[in-house]
């Protein structure tokens, strides 16, 4: 290379390496806004503010979906296997809804049915329920055991479960 | 001498023919069929066995089926970024031109492809997540690519001497380049909507083989099909640019060279 060429290069170099070192100190300053959900986990240690939307997600927990006596409003738990969240919902849910799968939720949590509030958590009123499906493409005919594995995930997870 | 010698030699060779306007015209003019025959050939086999081979996934269905055109047209939203910004490098340290036309010529194929990428995976989100769009980390990254694409399109156009256009161009394409790993480890660093990777996940791809076939096909597809548009849309403007050469107005009048 010339000299002109090598302080060319060197420039280019100092470029990349100081843009790279600005982008790196502002994601780590923002660290926590680029999350785009909180677990049950997060919620129950850190407690929550009523007047705040939140976005959480979690398993559904195998057997706490139930309709409630108007037809369209669900109730169900969603979990890390470490601990619960009761969402209610009004309205359809995604079609990959069922118990195991993860999903996030919309909304705010509710402070006056507090006759509601059991040993599974806040309740929060979802105005929004959204499917995660994960990164595992499997072909059909093994649906029915991977999704029996999938419903039964927590009961030998040791501590939180990442989804 | 040894045939790493001959290859090196070969490559070395070609590389800078490339670099002259008037050999890289020749050449075009025998690889960009090649290319364009390739991609035809390849995605056709992926469409094929990617809608009719590859067996259904337990949970989205046929949906699903849909990654055969997202996955590759989102990886190659990022490669055609890495290969404009190291173009632009190049033509920075170098002051080749034809690195140059690499550069601007990218722009608009990879705002296609990131637009694309967005597009079918919105259309994917809806049946499957239950929304078109989410702010997450990916998608919303994957955006600003898609603007920094048109960014970089703009600068160019902005400027009327064009070796001044050039290099702004080519230096704004460098500076962009810190977005492809942000993107590409955007569904690890943070939590999202989007899932995590399946075909480079840790212990091997996520996915049966009969998936994973059609996918190599339609991305090697989606490879030619980038050096296709990208040497098309090279030769309008290696043209434009020597239009005042010789060879160029020999071209024109229809002799030929």
């Amino acid at each position: 290379m010339s000299p002109s060429q090598k302080k060319r290069f060197a420039i280019v170099a100092l470029i990349i390496t100081g843009v790279s070192a600005a982008t790196f100190f502002a994601i780590m300053s923002m660290q926590s806004s680029f999350e785009y959900f909180r677990t049950p986990t997060q919620i129950n240690q850190d407690g929550f503010d009523e007047k705040q939307t939140y976005r959480l997600a979690g398993l559904v927990r195998k057997g706490s979906v139930n309709r409630l006596e108007d037809g369209v409003t669900q109730h169900f738990g969603i979990t890390d296997c470490e601990s619960d969240v009761t969402i209610q919902y009004t309205g359809i849910l995604p079609d990959l809804f069922r118990e195991g799968q993860a999903i996030v939720t919309i909304g705010k949590f509710s402070t006056s049915n507090l006759e509601q509030r059991s040993e599974n958590g806040p309740l929060l009123i979802a105005s929004q329920v959204l499917a995660k499906h994960d990164e595992n493409y499997v072909p059909n005919e093994a649906a029915d055991a991977i999704m029996l594995q999938q419903a039964n995930k927590c009961d030998d997870a040791e501590g939180a479960v990442d989804y | 001498m040894n045939p790493l010698t001959i290859i090196w030699n070969f490559l070395s060779n070609t590389y800078h023919r490339l670099g002259s306007p008037r050999e890289f015209y020749t050449i075009s003019l025998y690889t960009t069929p090649v290319f364009g025959f390739l991609f035809l050939v390849l995605s056709l086999f992926g469409t094929y066995f990617g809608l009719f081979v590859a067996p259904a996934d337990y949970q989205q269905g046929d949906s699903f089926r849909i990654l055969f055109v997202h996955v590759p047209v989102a990886w190659m939203s990022l490669f055609v970024y890495v290969v404009m910004a190291t173009a632009g490098a190049i033509g920075l340290i170098w002051r080749m031109k034809m690195a140059f036309v690499v550069t601007i010529c990218s722009a608009p194929i990879g705002a296609a492809f990131t637009a694309l990428a967005l597009l079918t995976g919105s259309i994917w989100g809806k049946p499957i997540w239950g929304t078109y769009w989410v702010w997450d980390a990916r998608l919303t990254s994957e955006l600003i690519l898609l603007f920094l694409y048109f960014g970089i399109m703009a600068v160019y156009y902005a400027f009327e001497e064009r070796k001044t256009a050039e290099k702004a161009t080519a230096l704004l394409s460098v500076v962009g380049v810190v977005i492809v790993p942000i993107i590409h480890y955007s569904v690890e660093w943070w939590s999202s909507l989007h899932q995590g990777p399946t075909v480079f996940a840790e212990g091997g791809p996520k996915m049966p083989p009969e998936m994973l076939l059609p996918l190599a096909f339609m991305a090697i597809g989606f490879m030619f099909f980038y050096g296709y548009a990208l040497f098309l849309s090279m030769q309008a403007r290696v043209l434009d640019n020597e239009r005042k050469s010789r060879w160029v107005k020999e071209i024109v009048s229809g002799k030929t060279n």
